[in-house]
């Protein structure tokens, strides 16, 4: 592969490193939904529409992509986040599906069938990765936090979160702006990589894509949608000249390998805090209960 | 005799903290928790006893919002809170621990207590992402305050490990501290000492009474007769759905109906009663 066709494949990965953390910032809260591809179709098209219309500064388009995907994810919220698991992984499925009417029919706005030509000027290395350090540096600010332990609690057991006191409502709520927001932008900076989108751009196969980067990175740590992201883009231009054709079926086993043998995928916070823990407490005691060995007899007493 | 058996036993002076009024639940036509009445002044340490599939557990979910209830009323603090989700219950003050312990997988134990004072915090998103001088503060006070009642619980372990991962004892003790975390008035205990040693097992039942002289109100389902009689001032007993007794913990266990159903017949019941003596005897005063 040529430097330019790598420098384009690692480009995609950085976008899809977005929209990635964008499917991340509702699963974190328990909510599967592929809604980012519509928040990012949404934006993309907007700001084309308005780049064309009133011309629009790179730092303007980028901020209307996250105001409006934030805007959108929070209407989405307020609408279906009340039905239940399934149905709504369902309903985020049906506005992907949705948004591709909508693009064949605001003919006006979007260009229909045959597209519209977006401004290329967000598209450079400096905004793309200036937008996955704040992304990156915001999810690790919220891990941990109030917001980040609530969503941890209401996706591993809702039930007991909520008799810590925590809606798992309204934490979904939140996760629902915060996965438009990224999607809004992730949206804006495919648009301008591209520089031209269609019906096809914002559509299930960029959902699934990403989605299946998430379960490979890891869905349990913000930095695992950004490597699955970027291993999952690059893998198979990495294949395609050694396997040809058959790079989709290295891919595709390459995922279900990861997902029976690191079913939390790559990035595993759990399974290194358990070999941490493992390895921590080899030398003498085999149980934390027990008084290690070597320990003076009185620090029993002291309990 | 102390002076809360007497208490329990006269006029109640004390504000009723849970109200449980013919409270019923079906499962498949199978009455799990059948009229069920059952009045907990604040400041007591209320025992539930019973038989395996006696209903007491669906009881303490019911009054969590964990099961919705069929027919009946729960009121805490003279709030109805029989419709209520379980957030907002727990928004009331009741807090809860599970017989089979549900802790959060892939969380330390730091963070598992740290996330049962979600409500105690006032950090905001935007404070999170600027660590504002504000959220510094507060996560510096939530792990204090956590390592505190850890150390109140007895949680001997490193704060960094899984919670997953510690013995049943110290697991059970992790959802204690998470449960306090919640700053409740009322804790809800299934089987808190459920694999636990005498030694441990007493550890909780002294602690008990200490949360109960800060001011909470405790129930709690125990097996441990030894526990019940030492620590709780009142128990109801329960058997297929139903309360069999209620009242004074040594009383209770003295009716014959509640020795039935423990202990299935009568002879066996007298041949227990004798071991429960004899097990009573080192150590006890
Ligand atoms: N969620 C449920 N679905 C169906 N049956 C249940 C459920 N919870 C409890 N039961 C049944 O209700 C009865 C009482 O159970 P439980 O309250 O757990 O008893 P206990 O805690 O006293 O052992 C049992 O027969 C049990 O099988
Ligand atoms: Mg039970």
């Amino acid at each position: 592969m040529s430097t330019t066709a790598w420098l384009t494949t690692l480009q995609f990965a950085g976008v899809n490193a977005l929209f990635a953390l964008a499917i991340y910032a509702s699963l974190w809260t328990g909510v599967l939904s592929l809604a980012p591809v519509f928040f990012g179709a949404v934006s993309a098209f907007t700001f084309g529409y308005l780049a064309g219309a009133i011309g629009l500064s790179p730092a303007l388009g980028l901020l209307l992509g996250v105001a409006l995907g934030a805007a959108l994810g929070a209407a989405t919220a307020g609408l279906i986040i009340r039905l239940d698991s399934h149905y709504l992984a369902m309903a985020t499925i049906a506005m992907v599906l949705i948004g591709r009417v909508l693009v064949l029919n605001l003919t006006e706005y979007t260009g229909g069938a045959s597209g519209t030509l977006v401004p290329g000027d967000l598209g450079t290395w400096v905004w793309l990765i200036g937008t996955l350090v704040v992304a990156g540096y915001v999810m690790s600010r919220l891990a941990g936090s109030r917001f980040g332990l609530a969503a941890d609690a209401v996706r591993e057991d809702p039930a007991v979160a909520q008799t810590l006191a925590i809606s798992p409502r309204q934490i979904q709520f939140v996760g629902f702006i915060l996965s438009g927001a990224l999607g809004g932008a992730a949206g804006v900076f495919q648009s301008s990589f591209l520089q031209y989108i269609g019906p096809d751009t914002f559509y299930t196969h960029l959902g699934f894509v990403t989605l299946a980067a998430v379960v490979l990175g890891g869905a349990f740590h913000w930095a695992g949608p950004i490597v699955g992201a970027i291993a999952f883009t690059i893998l198979p231009e990495l294949l395609r000249e050694p396997m040809g054709e058959y790079d989709r079926v290295v891919t595709g086993v390459a995922l279900v390998l990861i997902i029976i043998y690191m079913p939390r995928g790559l990035v595993d916070v759990r399974r290194l805090r358990l070999l941490r823990d493992r390895t921590r407490r080899r030398p003498g005691d085999r149980r934390e209960d027990v008084t290690p060995a070597g320990a003076p007899a009185g620090a029993e007493a002291s309990s | 005799m102390t002076a809360t058996d007497s208490e329990s036993r006269g006029v109640q002076t004390a504000p009723v903290a849970v109200d449980i009024s013919h409270l019923t639940k079906t499962f498949g036509g199978l009455a799990a928790v059948d009229d069920v009445t059952i009045s907990v002044p604040e400041r007591r340490i209320h025992g539930i006893l019973g038989p395996n599939g006696a209903g007491k557990t669906t009881v303490l979910n019911m009054v969590s919002g964990f099961v919705s209830a069929d027919a009946g009323r729960i009121d805490v603090f003279g709030e109805d809170v029989t419709r209520m989700k379980p957030f907002q219950i727990a928004r009331r003050g009741v807090a809860r621990t599970y017989q089979n312990i549900r802790l959060f997988p892939g969380m330390t134990v730091l963070e598992t207590v740290i996330a049962g004072a979600y409500l105690q915090r006032s950090s905001t998103i935007l404070g999170a992402i600027l660590l504002s001088p504000a959220e510094r503060r507060e996560r510096r006070e939530m792990r204090d305050r956590a390592a505190e009642l850890l150390e109140k619980v007895g949680v001997r372990a490193d704060h960094g490990t899984l919670a997953e991962t510690l013995s049943y004892g110290d697991q059970r003790r992790v959802e204690i501290a998470r449960a306090l975390a919640t700053n409740p008035r009322v804790l809800l205990l299934d089987e808190p000492t459920a694999g636990m040693n005498d030694v441990e097992s007493e550890a909780v039942g002294l602690l008990l009474r200490e949360l109960r002289d800060l001011g909470l109100t405790l129930i709690l389902i125990e097996h441990n007769m030894r526990l019940v009689e030492e620590f709780c001032e009142s128990v109801s007993v329960m058997n297929s759905g139903a309360v069999l007794a209620q009242g004074e913990p040594t009383w209770c266990l003295e009716q014959d109906d509640v020795k039935e159903a423990y202990f299935g017949k009568r002879s066996d019941a007298a041949r227990i009663a004798t071991l429960r003596r004899a097990r009573r005897g080192p150590g006890g005063a």
